[in-house]
């Protein structure tokens, strides 16, 4: 059971390493705002909450660590704290810009257009 | 090219010191003669706290005087940043007036998320305060994270949101005096058993029915979380209030 975790654990690290490379290269690549910030999401999610809750399965699984329980919590409940708050972020994020009229775009389908017209 | 010689003199450099020093480097056998009487006093002897995490019992405990003055160089800068925006009771009244175009913060999605987090925070930074003498942690880094919650309810609902729940400013100011004066209220505690000023044991009893409290460390912690995240929320709220509004205020023209 141990081992099952431990190697959970450490594949989830390493994807987080993964996702970390390519949210910075996507951040460096992408031509405009809104798909630069799916970029920072990527690393936000796939590179904080994915390696967090493989730190808590690692903790879990880990023998002879003291307070493992403790540690694992802990990075359960703020693996999902960010869960929730980096997506709500980015769309807080892309809504103002959108709403504050910031990015030069030219957009193919454009679902908020009636936020810009409300103003 | 050139720019990449640099980095790879330091990645090599890194390395190396990792690999080939790094093991050679003495290592600490025996505990210092100080570590040895911290521990014994702050951990194991009859009249210490009894705190697992002895650097909160230090802190509060040997360098005590030392944290309370830190804990009133924060309370000065809280009460700079207050000075820099004082207003007076008329205009304190239309700062808290909503403008007109107000439309009642950000979306749907951002509302209902900023609840459950705020929620999620609350535990958190409890937890992080009234854990300092058990865990990593204590009263400023749990009043950090309480102050937080209504910063991000600042920024998805607006501050009005928090006015009319009955968190002003003036309630804020008085959380954090009370903070302060628990604070000092529990340091001059032993003074009026003949110990000394910031004294720990055994004033104060290290369990509590079987739960481990840490002697004066809790309450210590408790009176800082309340003290910082009030202090933080008051200085928010301040800058929350919309530029227009304050440079009306101040009668800047436009």
């Amino acid at each position: 059971m141990s081992e099952i975790l431990f190697y959970l654990g450490a594949i989830m690290i390493i994807i987080g390493g993964i996702c970390d490379l390519f949210g910075a290269l996507g951040l460096l690549k992408f031509p405009n705002f809104y798909i630069r910030l799916h970029a920072a999401t990527v690393g936000t999610i796939g590179g904080a909450v994915v390696p967090l809750f493989g730190v808590g399965f690692l903790a879990l699984g880990a023998d002879f660590l003291p307070h493992k329980y403790a540690i694992a919590g802990a990075s359960f409940v703020t693996g999902i704290i960010v869960l929730l708050a980096a997506p709500a972020g980015a769309h807080a994020l892309a809504y103002a810009a959108h709403k504050a009229k910031l990015v030069k775009w030219e957009p193919k389908v454009d679902h908020l257009a009636e936020v810009r017209r409300n103003d | 090219m050139k720019r990449l010689i640099p980095l790879i003199i330091i990645l090599i450099a890194i390395f190396g010191l990792a690999y080939y020093i790094a093991p050679k480097l003495p290592q600490q056998t025996e505990l210092r003669p100080l570590g040895e009487f911290y521990l014994e006093n702050s951990y194991f002897g009859d009249y210490s706290a009894k705190s697992p995490e002895v650097v909160t019992a230090i802190l509060w405990d040997y360098r005590g005087v030392d944290t309370l003055f830190e804990t009133s160089v924060f309370f000065l800068a809280i009460i700079g940043s207050l000075t820099l925006f004082r207003l007076n009771k008329k205009q304190e009244k239309e700062a808290k007036q909503k403008l007109e175009e107000f439309s009642g913060g950000l979306t749907l999605v951002i509302k209902d998320v900023t609840k459950v987090i705020v929620a999620m925070i609350l535990a958190v930074s409890a937890s992080i305060a009234l854990h300092g003498h058990l865990t990593p942690g204590g009263g400023f880094q749990g009043g950090s994270a309480l102050a937080v919650a209504p910063l991000l309810i600042i920024a998805a609902y607006s501050k009005y949101a928090l006015e009319e729940n009955g968190l002003d400013k003036t309630r804020a100011l008085i959380l954090r005096s009370i903070g302060l004066l628990g604070i000092v209220l529990v340091a001059l505690v032993p003074l009026l058993s003949g110990g000394f000023i910031m004294q720990n044991q055994p004033i104060f009893p290290a369990e509590i029915n079987g739960q481990l409290i840490g002697g004066s460390l809790i309450y210590y912690n408790f009176f800082e979380f309340l003290a910082v995240g009030a202090g933080f929320t008051a200085v928010f709220l301040l800058l929350a209030i919309p530029e227009k509004v304050f440079k009306k205020i101040l009668g800047v023209r436009q």
